[in-house]
């Protein structure tokens, strides 16, 4: 078997799960959709290894497979076959994403137990999984941009699941609409390839641009600017990462696996994997490194005082996104790539502890009301910290180690990129801060009711309320369930934390500055054409990088410490102390207003000046009776319908077709 | 020569008349069995088709020799697909209406059929005479069917829809006796048949205002912006089964026309107003898409989505360019698959709300119709272009042709693409999701809907994976029926004659 004949059946798997969930809803009783889901993306998890060893019997010059299933659409140069690209790097992601989403389905499992739209839930999480690997194995834009869409309609899908909520359905249009915009970029992006370079085909093309292409040909770099619109809209980066946090109206595994650890990622593998485009336009490269960059340290102030567990996460997750962008662009790949893998484990186990914090909560997700969760929830609690930890780079945890080697090879790459990694440190610093924020004020003072109930053993019952807004529940549907699952009492959410915490310690050895370097090698034959690719920092300096990456974790999290254990009460007088800087960072620097202000509103406006005005006076009025002798003639035509004459008409044509009938029917033999 | 096309074309209007003569009750099923057996003879023909084998099944009789018209008759790729969606798109709506109470059914499903027939042959017409009778045979039953079996205020949606169809037809009837006269070379005789029009000559002056005509009778009946006053009317008042079909398969006669004939015709005077009409294309895309997302009743939604779309049809055929004439063919053939099921889903809905389509009053209404849910969803996908519909390739190929050569409209059209996703998951949601509006009463779709809606739901799906069948049967037909065009406009070096 070959590897791209593994690649199909990865595919295949998620589909014949979504499919089989989807037309067996009705019959099929109690956990099953659930197990059914899971076992699809298990097995998809082992194709993907199958194809792996595959892969790696190969020599490495020809480990980039391409398999076409059949014509997809073909006119004129417009050409493109549904055809997959097993190379090392799409075989990456697939590993990453079936094997997180394996895990996030075992714990959706339990933690959807419950709810009436379970079995909608899975083939949901199954389409899902099937479309973010159709994005990641696509061989051709056409492709590529099939999966980017799919994955988007499914998180669109997922965000609304909770349908009955107002705030799930606006978020759902919010992060449909932006997620659009992203797909206009990469059309219009492949048109411009397709224009200048007469293929849709990823590999002919990173052949061809060379020789078609001049370094920072204006086409080019449009085109890689168009591509970054689509990577940005879909991994929640500046200016368009405002549907993620509204993202977080979706069930908890659902922000771990789409708003977390996959598909947010897509932009940087869109990045990583047109890097011989990127390359060729530095322009453009740099602007992804510059947002990736402001995207970091914007987010990561946001997560400071927000105050909604998920929503801090979510603008975790955008930071950390910022990141890989940042990474990829400046093109360390292999670093970016790592932080991506590392990140999809700690960031998912965050998230899951998270859910397993809020249904210990009632569904109350707001971390003023939480606390001293320490003593009642301590498989949740040692999980979670150790997610923190990862998030944080704490030394020798993953996020340490995959976190500072982008950084280091940005400061490597000397220039105006060191202040990109400085600032990078700065974020890091945040971040630290922000991670510890959520651990102590989650799991260490005095328990809430809700901790001293979970300690005499029972689960707190709240009224079911919409988190965001206080409104109570349509319970009528039975969704989101009357069930809350914490994780001390389920074992298939413990199952999933439970690897996942051990990946979030250990994923990091993968690759030590001069121990291991299994990511960059595996890596290497996509790579390879790369103009950097020898311009890596040396080891020594991606140590001392470490080092200082390590203190300022240690120095970020005492902070916290002192912030929020040793001081309580620090948090509020700086609150108070700087009020106007804590308001504007509540409310999210006040993006959300001024995409408001500056599309929404005058669309809407329009809108209504279109109905008002344009339909009534203009087009009805002028163009129908504006002019008195067109109002004649409509008006005797009206009252000759009146009078028969239209009748008479129609009837004599009637008659005629009739008598055409008669005389073919008897002529054409 | 064969009888083929003659069998398909008239099958429909002899079930009619059949019908009329049948006990009230067995009409409806005539007609049905009628717009059943012209599907299966279609289907027949798809597969019998040979992909680039010009036109076939061809019927060529003289009918009135003095004037050079003929009764001729053919199917190439640029039809084909129309004389599918035609055939696909009349069993459902039929099925429908045979299950639903009518007073006079047997006057009612006589016209239906008839409007089958007007529409098949208005497809398949190789003459340009023909062609206008046809057309304007189309209007008589689809007068009836609004003014009759409409509901609201009927007269106002006849009146509205009359004037403005019959000044069309008026139009394109004076455009088309012009063009024939015009062409006829001196000495030589008087000709409608296409193929001849095509190698004669006419002066540059006379093809502008002629290609005037036909565009302001095709784009009344598309509709595009500012041609569309008839449409909130009729669109409010019209029967469902009789709207979709208003709607999905003869609003693409008049784009079509354009492919089949004021293009290889009338190539300069295309040429003259080329510029005008993708401004036109662009301005209905951009304001329907708006219009759509401000209304309220969910039939005016899908009637101000539909002029964005056919925005985007105009503009691909007059980007004069393949990828965009090969777009905008398909696209008529997508928007159809989808408006059928949209609007049948409308009137769905409308029962479950006691009648009311107003999105206010909506909502909610997944949770005990899943299956309804989720046919609704996918069709509403496929509408926004989805990528993975065939839509999307429609779309993509209509701006790809566009980006060639009039890159700035072709961008702004692409806003068209983010506020269509804006209108149709609002539509959706408001009807789907949020809370149950008051007056929703949420049950399953019924039997009969959704044996209407399904299959069109799983052709939807099939184009979306396997989008080729259509394109590769339509390339050449489409190339060449473009090719004097593009000569023109110097876009020959694009798209290549294969």
């Amino acid at each position: 078997v070959s590897a791209t004949s593994y690649g199909w059946l990865v595919l295949a798997f998620p589909l014949a799960g979504t499919l089989i969930v989807a037309l067996g809803w009705r019959v099929l009783p109690g956990r099953v959709p659930g197990w059914i889901a899971t076992s699809a993306i298990f097995l998809a998890f082992l194709s993907a290894i199958g194809a792996l060893f595959d892969l790696l019997d190969q020599p490495e010059e020809e480990r980039q497979l391409v398999d076409s299933a059949w014509t997809y659409a073909a006119t004129g140069d417009f050409k493109a076959d549904l055809a997959i690209l097993v190379d090392p790097l799409s075989l990456f992601m697939c590993l990453v994403v079936t094997g997180v989403s394996f895990l996030i389905h075992l714990y959706s499992v339990a933690y959807m137990g419950g709810d009436r739209g379970y079995a909608r839930y899975f083939a949901y999480l199954n389409f899902f999984v099937f479309s973010m690997l159709v994005l990641v194995l696509a061989a051709n834009f056409v492709i590529l941009i099939i999966g980017w869409a799919f994955v988007g309609a499914a998180s669109y899908l997922l965000i609304s699941y909770w349908y009955r909520r107002d705030t799930a359905v606006k978020a759902g249009i919010k992060a449909f609409v932006i997620n659009v915009i992203g797909d206009i970029g990469l059309v219009v992006a492949a048109f411009l390839i397709l224009d200048q370079v007469g293929s849709l085909d990823f590999l002919p093309v990173f052949d061809q641009a060379g020789d078609a292409f001049a370094r920072n040909d204006g086409t080019l770099v449009a085109a890689c600017l168009l591509l970054l619109v689509g990577a940005f809209a879909k991994s929640a980066q500046l200016p368009l990462h405002t549907w993620l946090p509204d993202a977080m109206e979706g069930p908890t595994p659902v922000s771990a696996l789409i708003h977390a650890a996959t598909m947010v990622t897509a932009g940087v593998y869109l990045i990583a994997r047109m890097h011989p485009l990127f390359e060729l336009a530095p322009t453009a490269a740099d602007v992804g490194a510059i947002i990736g960059c402001a995207t970091l340290l914007f987010a990561g102030t946001v997560a400071l005082a927000v105050t909604d567990l998920k929503r801090v996460i979510a603008y975790s997750t955008i930071s950390q996104i910022g990141y890989m962008v940042m990474g990829v662009s400046v093109a360390a790949y292999g670093a970016g790539l790592f932080h991506l893998m590392t990140h999809a484990f700690f960031k998912a186990l965050l998230f899951m502890g998270a859910g397993s914090v809020i249904g210990a909560m009632a569904g109350i997700q707001n971390m003023d009301r939480m606390g001293g969760f320490r003593r009642a929830m301590p498989f949740t609690f040692i999980t979670f910290t150790i997610g923190a930890l990862a998030l944080a780079g704490f030394p020798l945890t993953s996020g340490f180690f995959s976190k500072d080697e982008i950084l280091a090879f940005t400061l490597n790459r000397g220039g105006g990129y060191a202040v990109l990694g400085v600032l990078g440190y700065v974020g890091a610093a945040l971040t630290a801060f922000y991670a510890f924020r959520m651990v102590f004020r989650v799991f260490f003072g005095d328990a809430v009711p809700e901790a001293r109930e979970l300690e005499g053993g029972h689960i707190a019952h709240g009224e079911p309320v919409n988190p965001m807004t206080g409104e109570s529940e349509d319970t009528e549907v039975g969704f989101p369930g009357p069930e809350h699952h914490v994780a001390e009492r389920s074992w298939p959410m413990k199952a999933a934390m439970g690897p996942l915490a051990l990946l979030a310690i250990v994923g990091g050895y993968l690759a030590v500055p001069g121990v291991s370097d299994v990511i960059e090698k595996f890596l290497e034959p996509t790579f390879a054409d790369s103009r950097f690719h020898d311009t890596a920092p040396s080891d020594g300096a991606e140590w001392v990088g470490l080092i200082v990456g390590g203190v300022i974790s240690i120095l970020g999290i005492g902070a916290a410490w002192w912030v929020y254990l040793r001081k309580p009460g620090t948090a509020t007088r700086l609150r108070e102390r700087f009020a106007p800087v804590h308001t504007f960072l509540v409310n999210k620097w006040y993006f959300d207003e001024l995409y408001d202000a500056l599309f929404v509103r005058p669309v809407t406006s329009f809108g209504s000046f279109g109905r008002r005005v344009i339909e009534t006076d203009f087009v009805q009025g002028t163009i129908v009776g504006g002019a008195t002798g067109i109002v004649r003639v409509g008006t005797s035509i009206a009252r000759s319908i009146q009078t028969g004459y239209l009748r008479a008409y129609a009837l004599l044509l009637l008659a005629g077709v009739a008598g055409l009938t008669l005389y073919f029917l008897v002529n054409s033999s | 020569v064969t009888i083929h096309l003659s069998i398909v074309l008239f099958l429909p209007l002899a079930t009619g008349l059949a019908g009329a003569f049948l006990p009230r009750g067995l009409a409806r099923w005539a007609v049905l069995a009628g717009t059943v057996a012209v599907l299966a003879y279609v289907i027949v023909m798809l597969f019998d088709f040979e992909s680039g084998g010009g036109l076939q099944w061809v019927t060529d009789d003289e009918w009135i020799p003095d004037l050079g018209i003929r009764y001729s008759l053919g199917v190439d790729g640029l039809n084909l697909f129309m004389v599918a969606l035609t055939a696909v798109a009349w069993v459902p709506c039929t099925l429908v209406a045979a299950f639903s109470e009518l007073e006079r059914p047997r006057l009612f499903f006589f016209n239906l059929a008839l409007a089958e027939t007007a529409v098949l042959g208005a497809f398949m017409a190789q003459d340009l005479a023909l062609f206008v009778v046809f057309f304007d045979l189309m209007l008589v039953p689809f007068y009836f069917l609004i003014g009759v079996w409409g509901s609201g205020d009927r007269v106002r949606a006849t009146t509205m829809f009359v004037i403005y169809t019959l000044a069309g037809s008026l139009l394109m009837l004076a455009a088309a006796v012009a063009l024939g006269v015009l062409a006829t070379p001196s000495g030589g005789d008087i000709s409608f048949s296409l193929a001849d029009l095509q190698q004669r000559s006419i002066a540059n002056g006379s093809q502008h205002w002629i290609v005037l005509l036909f565009a302001l009778a095709f784009f009344v009946k598309a509709p595009l912006f500012p041609l569309h006053g008839w449409v909130p009317a009729t669109y409010r008042s019209t029967s469902i089964p009789v709207l979709a079909l208003l709607s999905g398969v003869l609003s693409k006669v008049g784009v079509y026309a354009f492919l089949r004939i004021v293009l290889p015709i009338m190539p300069d005077g295309a040429d003259y107003w080329q510029e005008l009409f993708v401004i036109l294309a662009v301005f209905s895309i951009l304001y329907g898409s708006i219009l759509a997302f401000s209304q309220d009743n969910v039939r005016l939604v899908l009637a101000y989505s539909s002029i964005a779309q056919l925005g985007f049809i105009v503009l691909g055929i007059f980007a004069f360019e393949g990828k965009g004439a090969q777009g905008a063919l398909f696209q008529m053939l997508n928007h159809g698959l989808v408006t059928v099921p949209l609007f049948l889903i409308v009137g769905v809905i409308a029962v479950r709300a006691r009648g009311s389509e107003s999105l206010a009053e909506l909502g909610g209404m997944a949770f005990r119709a899943p299956v309804l849910a989720a046919l609704f969803l996918i069709t509403a996908l496929a509408t926004l272009a989805m990528p993975g519909s065939g839509n999307f390739i429609g779309e993509i190929l209509i701006l790809f042709g566009a980006f060639e050569d009039k890159l700035v409209y072709g961008l702004v059209a692409s806003a068209g693409v983010a506020l269509a996703a804006v209108y149709m998951i609002r539509l959706y949601q408001g009807t789907m999701h949020g809370r149950a509006g008051p007056a929703v009463e949420s049950r399953e779709i019924d039997t009969v809907n959704l044996a209407a809606v399904a299959p069109l739901v799983a052709i939807v799906i099939a184009l979306g994976l396997y989008p080729n069948f259509v394109v590769h049967r339509t390339e050449r037909d489409t190339t060449q029926n473009i090719a004097r065009v593009v000569a023109l406009s110097g876009n020959a070096e694009i798209s290549v004659i294969k």
